[in-house]
């Protein structure tokens, strides 16, 4: 057992009443002992039923277990306990943006930064979906601007894939080069897994900043939705969804389980030519994702 | 359902491999104006294109690609379309999946001014 787990088990058994559950929570968590560290803080808020931080910590498990509904009902008990607890803040904001909301997510992420204004991650999440909603950030940076796409409450990485986002996007430049020789191939194709984890490619926004991870969590809780629809009229599988918007034509497509592309096209571009790169890119990340199983 | 709307919805009807067209609250998903086969679900239809028609939107807009003017999802047995009209309603179609999706398309935008 390490060293920290045990410390803190140490004292946890020696007071099973001590705060200090959410400190091994967390540790828990990090480890990704997720049902340990679930059983841990659900012990703790027994004791501590309105303890805003154990509430934190539990809406943090729930988001490492990709259970999104638990963890943003555990942010919501945090805010109902403690309406300026940051954590919470952070969490519900991520919890927002993942679920489509992103107005609702730069309300509480604002409010976020409101009480926690040295909070760089809350910083930097705010930004990012300033970004994406195209509203220009009111908020001067405390530190030299660093590319930082995910949304990600702060006080840890909350979820593992929320977490690993963060890091593929940064790595960016590390990714698989899958769409090599294709036109956008590391700035407009984006291919993600079904819990928002970037594999590969890479989407910039309007000002060059990379929103890989930004458009991949928000898009990986669309194709539960179109598989959903798909179900509920028995279209059989979903192959395409095709959006035309404002800005840019987005094609989205499954890529065998659980890995989805975007190929985003200029809107001056007929669809059926978007279509036609997708399918392109659709064939390469078939035949890179085979090649990876081997 | 007025005339005008249901003039529109006939025309998207016409169209070959149309199962049928509807015009939909976006925010609750419930049903404003229909024409459709029998053997569609209306209610069901018109509250899972809300539900799609959110969640697209959101997430184009975390790809910078702005507001969503049209929305299609193509599946092995059909296709869903969908365009957003003022008043907030959407215009939605369930058709066969070899349906014309330009011709649809085209009567769609028209049925999303007439609910202007």
């Amino acid at each position: 057992m390490p060293e920290d787990i045990r410390a803190l088990s140490t004292v946890l058994a020696a007071d099973p009443a001590s705060l200090v559950y959410v400190d091994l929570a967390e540790v828990l968590r990090r480890r990704g002992d997720l049902e340990q560290a679930l059983r841990v803080v659900n012990g703790g808020l027994t004791r501590h039923p309105e303890h805003a931080d154990g509430l934190d910590c539990l809406g943090r498990i729930h988001a490492s277990r990709d259970d999104l509904p638990r963890a943003r009902e555990a942010w919501g008990r945090a805010l109902a306990v403690a309406p300026d607890h940051p954590g919470a803040l952070k969490g519900m904001g991520f919890a927002l943006f993942r679920e489509g909301d992103a107005h609702g997510a730069l309300a509480v992420l604002e409010r976020a930064l409101e009480v926690a204004p040295a909070d760089d991650g809350a910083r930097r999440a705010l930004d990012t979906v300033r970004r994406a909603l195209g509203v220009e950030s009111a908020v001067p940076a405390l530190a030299p601007a660093r590319p930082q796409p995910a949304v990600v409450p702060a006080t840890a990485p909350c979820a593992p894939s929320v977490a690993a986002v963060g890091a593929a996007a940064d790595a960016a430049a590390e990714l698989p080069p899958v769409f090599r020789g294709l036109e956008g191939a590391t700035a407009d194709i984006l291919l993600f897994d079904d819990r928002g984890l970037v594999v590969a490619g890479g989407l910039n926004g309007a000002d060059g900043a990379d929103v890989s991870a930004l458009a991949a969590a928000g898009l990986a809780g669309v194709s539960s939705e179109a598989e959903r629809t798909a179900q509920y009229l028995a279209l059989g599988a979903w192959t395409t969804i095709v959006a035309e918007a404002d800005r840019a034509n987005l094609v989205l497509a499954p890529v065998g389980p659980g890995a989805l592309l975007l190929v985003r096209r200029e809107r001056g571009m007929p669809v059926g030519l978007a279509l036609r790169v997708a399918e392109r890119a659709h064939a390469a990340a078939s035949a890179w994702l085979a090649r990876q199983g081997e | 359902m007025s005339a005008d709307l249901e003039r529109a919805l006939d025309r998207i009807s016409r169209v070959r491999g149309v199962r049928g067209s509807m015009y939909v609250a976006a925010d609750d998903g419930l049903v404003v104006a229909q024409l459709l086969m029998e053997t569609v679900n209306g209610k069901a239809v018109a509250a899972l294109a809300a539900a799609l028609a959110r969640k697209v939107g959101g997430a184009a807009s975390a790809t910078g690609a702005g507001r969503v003017r049209f929305l299609r999802m193509d599946a092995a047995d059909g296709t869903l379309l969908i365009v957003p009209a003022p008043r907030d309603l959407l215009v939605v179609a369930l058709t066969d999946p070899r349906v014309n999706v330009g011709l649809c398309r085209l009567e769609m935008m028209r049925a999303a001014e007439a609910a202007a």
